[in-house]
């Protein structure tokens, strides 16, 4: 990892947050360690409530007010967000990292034009006449296949795809290095789903920005991305290639996701992992998942697991990431885990 | 667009049309004889008789309302029971006296209320926040009369920084004709019932502007703007503002209602020239014609006004379609 940090776009390490809430502390991400090379893609799955919208405003500098940043860097292009200046911060949002929002039904401001909320991000960025910037704007929506006249129609006169090709539009109008994605797709329908997948590949293709692409849908991330990192109540748990992290994974709950899947030309039912996601304010003190893992020993109760490199560019939170071969199988029936439905058992031995 | 013109139109004749009637038959229904205070009792029977019949005070009511409402669609209001002189000409200067206050004042209110309710919104949590919040909340409960009165006792009559009361020194422009306008003896006695009129509108913008800022600030499109690197100045007024502005719009109406009544108060309080000092005269006179054309005045200020405030809400919102 750190041979290849002088090429690494984004460089998250050992980063933690944490909201206030009326209980106290919400450890929302905690530890996290990330790395994003030039044109690569890195998909972030995990469930709800896990942490990925709050990584990502914190990686835009955009955590609300009750947000607090309590350790850790954020690297991008080698210098550190999270000790910048807000000024310094204001000048590499959009030019440096943009972001297409979880809901770009309501991302737009419907008083503004969309072509005035495209503009508006070019200027403010780029020296440039307001003519200039308009016709910008056109040839951007035109590349993302919106006509270029529809520039000066409001948000409301577009339909829910054209407003997320708009909200990508805008996302590239500087060609930034860095595109978040946070859920772009989930409030779409499938086939608009495809076809916007479709031209984002094809514009990362022409204009090579590496792209940060949270979602809660594996199939998008196995479409589109070489790398996956899973998120489980605010910490990564495993990173690797997509394909080794699906077909092989190394940490009990991307099997638990895994499972979870309907499968295809399979007449087993998806095995949903029970129960729910920890308190955050009062995390547990050992592994986080340890309460919904089949196979949680004391120790993994007592000792939180380390990230721990488990084959080249792969990594786990497990303290039992060494035997998961022979854990895989059982994960793979119900059995295993309707036992923890009843009452948290012990981990059968392996 | 047009056609919904035609169709706003319609409806300000129509609401006008039933205040008139609401007020016609209010009068009279007023307890005392409204002859009293102009024919005096110890007159000849013949001449009260032949002031009655110049008035049309025996006609019978239905009658009386016809009449009415025809003189009415040619703006002829009659005469005043205490002066004798044309209602349309008595109330022509008046009209202008309480626009030149009402006016500035609410556009004044609106401005600065709306501004600072937006910069509380921002700096929510703050002392200067809790602070702004309270005033205002104290200001627009304490009643009008009181607040001027109480400016009165402390710029005018303590500091003596403004004159007690009047639109100009007395005597200084025995015409009354528009010279008077432009000298800075008005603008100062202006001041002081625009001042607490301001102060007093403003408190309603302000507190809204601030809660739905508020609500404003967590919408996505706020993140977003943020996100793109837009200075924080833009953020506040062209995304946040903006679209808080919106319910500000929605309220006018209800507003210029307030104001209207705010302004017989004012008007009172500092013996200012206007339509609701003329009313409140009128009334305490039973000056019947002179009453119901102020009346009918405000009203038709308020209804104008509402038309306008639904025609801005249309341009401040791309939303809104007029057919
Ligand atoms: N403003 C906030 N104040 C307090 N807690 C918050 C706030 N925003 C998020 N959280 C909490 O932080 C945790 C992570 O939330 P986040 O939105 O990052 O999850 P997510 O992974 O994006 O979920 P989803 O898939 O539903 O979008 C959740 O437990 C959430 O309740
Ligand atoms: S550390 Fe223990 S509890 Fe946590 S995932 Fe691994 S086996 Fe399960
Ligand atoms: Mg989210």
């Amino acid at each position: 990892m750190d041979a290849s940090g002088s090429h690494s776009l984004l460089s998250i390490s050992g980063l933690s947050a944490s909201y206030s809430t009326q209980r106290g502390r919400a450890s929302a991400l905690s530890e996290i360690d990330l790395d994003l090379g030039k044109g690569e893609n890195l998909g972030l799955i995990g469930e709800s409530g896990c942490g990925k919208s709050t990584l990502l405003k914190t990686v835009m500098g955009v955590m609300p007010g009750n947000a607090r940043i309590d350790a850790g860097s954020i690297a991008f292009q080698g210098r550190d967000l999270v000790s910048a200046t807000a000024e310094q911060r204001r000048a590499v949002r959009w030019a440096g990292i943009s972001m297409v929002t979880q809901s770009a039904l309501n991302a737009l401001n419907p008083v503004l034009s969309v072509g005035d909320q495209i503009a508006e991000a070019i200027l403010a960025h780029r020296d440039v006449s307001r003519a200039e910037a308009w016709r910008r704007t056109q040839a951007l929506l035109a590349m993302v296949g919106v006509a270029p006249e529809r520039a000066r129609d409001f948000p409301h006169q577009f339909s829910g795809g054209m407003r997320q090709r708009a909200i990508i539009a805008m996302a590239l109008a500087l060609e930034p290095p860095l595109v978040l994605a946070d859920e772009p797709t989930t409030a779409l329908d499938v086939v608009v789903q495809d076809q916007i997948f479709r031209s984002l590949r094809e514009l990362q293709q022409r204009l090579g920005f590496s792209l940060l692409l949270v979602t809660h849908d594996l199939a998008l991330v196995i479409e589109n991305c070489e790398r996956v990192a899973v998120m489980y109540a605010g910490m990564i748990v495993e990173t690797g290639p997509t394909r080794d992290v699906i077909r092989r994974p190394a940490h009990p709950y991307t099997l638990g996701l895994k499972n979870a899947l309907p499968r295809l030309g399979s007449r087993e039912e998806p095995i949903a992992i029970p129960g729910g996601p920890p308190d955050l304010v009062d995390p547990p003190a050992g592994c986080r998942f340890a309460a919904r893992c089949p196979f949680a020993l004391l120790r993994c109760h007592a000792e939180p697991p380390p990230l721990t490199s488990i084959d080249v560019g792969r990594q786990a939170r497990c303290h039992r990431a060494a035997e998961i071969d022979t854990l895989a199988p059982l994960a793979a029936l119900p059995r295993t885990w309707d036992a923890l439905r009843g009452q948290s058992l012990d981990a059968p031995s392996a | 667009m047009a056609s919904y013109l035609v169709r706003r139109l319609g409806h300000m004749v129509l609401t006008l049309f039933a205040m008139a009637t609401l007020m016609f038959f209010l009068f009279r229904l007023l307890p005392g004889d409204p002859t009293a205070t102009v024919i005096s009792p110890s007159l000849y029977p013949k001449a009260q008789e032949a002031m009655r019949q110049q008035f049309g005070l025996d006609r019978p009511l239905f009658e009386q309302y016809l009449l009415y409402l025809r003189n009415l669609c040619v703006l002829d209001f009659g005469f005043s029971f205490q002066t004798n002189r044309p209602v349309f000409e008595m109330i022509q200067g008046r009209l202008l006296n309480t626009l030149l206050l009402i006016l500035p004042s609410m556009l004044a209110a609106y401005l600065i209320g709306a501004v600072i309710g937006a910069m509380a919104a921002w700096k929510r949590g703050g002392g200067a926040e809790v602070s702004v919040v309270l005033t205002a909340t104290a200001l627009q409960s304490a009643p009008l009369f009181w607040l001027s009165m109480l400016a009165i006792l402390l710029f005018s009559i303590k500091l003596d920084l403004f004159p007690i009361g009047h639109i100009v020194t007395p005597g200084l422009f025995p015409e009354q004709d528009w010279r008077m306008y432009l000298s800075l003896d008005f603008l100062h006695h202006l001041a002081l019932p625009f001042l607490v009129n301001t102060l007093y509108q403003l408190c309603f913008p302000l507190l809204l502007m601030r809660s739905t800022m508020l609500s404003t600030i967590g919408e996505d499109y706020i993140e977003l703007a943020r996100m793109k690197g837009l200075s924080e100045r833009r953020v506040l007024f062209r995304h946040a503002a903006r679209n808080a502005l919106l319910p500000l719009a929605t309220t006018l109406p209800m507003i210029l209602g307030w104001a209207v009544a705010g302004s017989v108060v004012i008007e009172t309080v500092f013996s200012w020239p206007g339509l609701g000092l003329l009313m409140i005269e009128a009334i305490s006179r039973a000056d019947y014609p002179v009453a119901q054309a102020a009346f009918l005045l405000i009203a038709l200020l308020t209804v104008l006004g509402t038309f306008v405030a639904d025609l801005l809400y249309g341009l401040l919102d791309p939303r809104i379609v007029y057919d």
